[in-house]
């Protein structure tokens, strides 16, 4: 079902993410394997980016398993950073339907933002399945994740060198990310409100403890002005 | 098993099936209208924004935590120098891998090198 030009143009399309996915990865599976104290650090990476497939919580993963968060923290702060993910779906709704149940579920798995740009873009070569190309790059994309956070904590644990501040690609992950969304100014004020409310509960809140009132707080304040931030929103596209 | 072997299998599972279980969101729910609830709609929209300025604001918690305000620590200068250059140079370029890794490079000189 993959035809050598399905498989090529897959590849070719999938380069940018190859280079990102496996330098990112690399980062998050160093830093996974200085916090977390475990005999097969390779393994649990390995294990974790494969069932997620997330960059942002990848990073996460790492301060949980070493502070050991309450899990029902982890669950709502999976649901906080990862919310979107329930969102690109609606688009891809008709042109998932009628296809084989198991090939659905593998591309809804790994419906990471990367993929799903490529699958919305959908460059696939005249005369070919648009779902095989689909399911090749998401299969590509896939393993460059797996591969890169794993090399990455077998790195890390095997050749310890001096890692202080690789923390700091979490930061700059976000950082990139908003600084993205900030070029809409329709994403301003949502995103000064989460700033805000932050900072706000850090005066009440040591760091570890930081994330969930944040949270509740952002989330009360983005119901609360729906009304004004949806006005906002609709007069700056 | 020990507890750090249960935790960490807990933990794939937590994460791995709530992700997993948004991304199957819209397949689980609407798959005959194709349309979401307004206020999941609405929510799902600005609450990535929303999102990431918390996470950054919980990541210079962090860094400023582990490195107190001090002379030996520069004045938390290594924080707002690597920071900025990765507003300014995403702002500039749009190239997030290129950002990243100068933000990180120039952080781990700061904090290695000239304010140990």
């Amino acid at each position: 079902m993959f035809t050598r030009k399905v498989l090529k143009s897959a590849w070719l399309s999938t380069i940018p993410v190859l280079m990102g996915y496996v330098t990112m990865g690399f980062a998050a599976g160093i830093l996974f394997a200085g916090r977390v104290q475990t005999p097969a650090v390779g393994f649990w990476a390995f294990l974790t980016s494969f069932t997620s497939i997330s960059g942002a919580l990848q990073f996460l993963l790492s301060e949980w398993a070493e502070k050991h968060a309450p899990l029902l923290d982890v669950a709502l702060l999976t649901v906080c950073v990862n919310l979107r993910y329930g969102m690109y779906g609606f688009s891809l709704l008709e042109r998932f339907q009628g296809i084989p149940w198991w090939k659905k579920c593998y591309l809804i798995w790994t419906l990471t933002d990367e993929t799903y740009a490529l699958e919305v873009e959908n460059k696939t070569p005249p005369g070919e399945s648009s779902l095989s190309y689909c399911l090749a790059m998401a299969g590509l994309d896939h393993s460059y994740w797996v591969a890169g956070v794993t090399a990455g904590a077998l790195a890390g644990s095997s050749f310890p060198f001096d890692n202080r501040g690789i923390d700091f690609a979490m930061t700059a992950l976000f950082l990139v990310i908003l600084t993205d969304q900030c070029r809409e100014a329709r994403n301003r004020l949502p995103a000064a409100i989460g700033l805000t409310a932050t900072v706000f509960c850090r005066f009440f809140f040591p760091p570890d403890k930081l994330l969930i009132p944040a949270m509740i707080l952002m989330l009360a304040l983005l119901l609360a002005g729906r009304k004004k931030i949806e006005r906002k929103r609709e007069a700056r596209p | 098993m020990n507890t750090q072997t249960v935790y960490l299998i807990s933990l794939t599972a937590v994460t791995a099936g709530v992700t997993i279980l948004l991304r199957a969101f819209p397949f689980l729910t609407f798959g005959r209208t194709g349309k979401p609830p307004e206020i999941i709609r609405y929510l799902g929209e600005v609450i990535s924004p929303a999102a990431m300025a918390m996470l950054t604001v919980y990541c210079f918690c962090l860094h400023f935590q582990a490195r107190p305000l001090s002379a030996a620590h520069g004045w938390n200068l290594p924080e707002i120098a690597a920071g900025l250059l990765v507003v300014g140079l995403h702002w500039w370029k749009r190239n997030s891998l290129l950002s990243i890794i100068s933000g990180v490079v120039l952080y781990m000189v700061l904090i290695q090198k000239i304010f140990p």
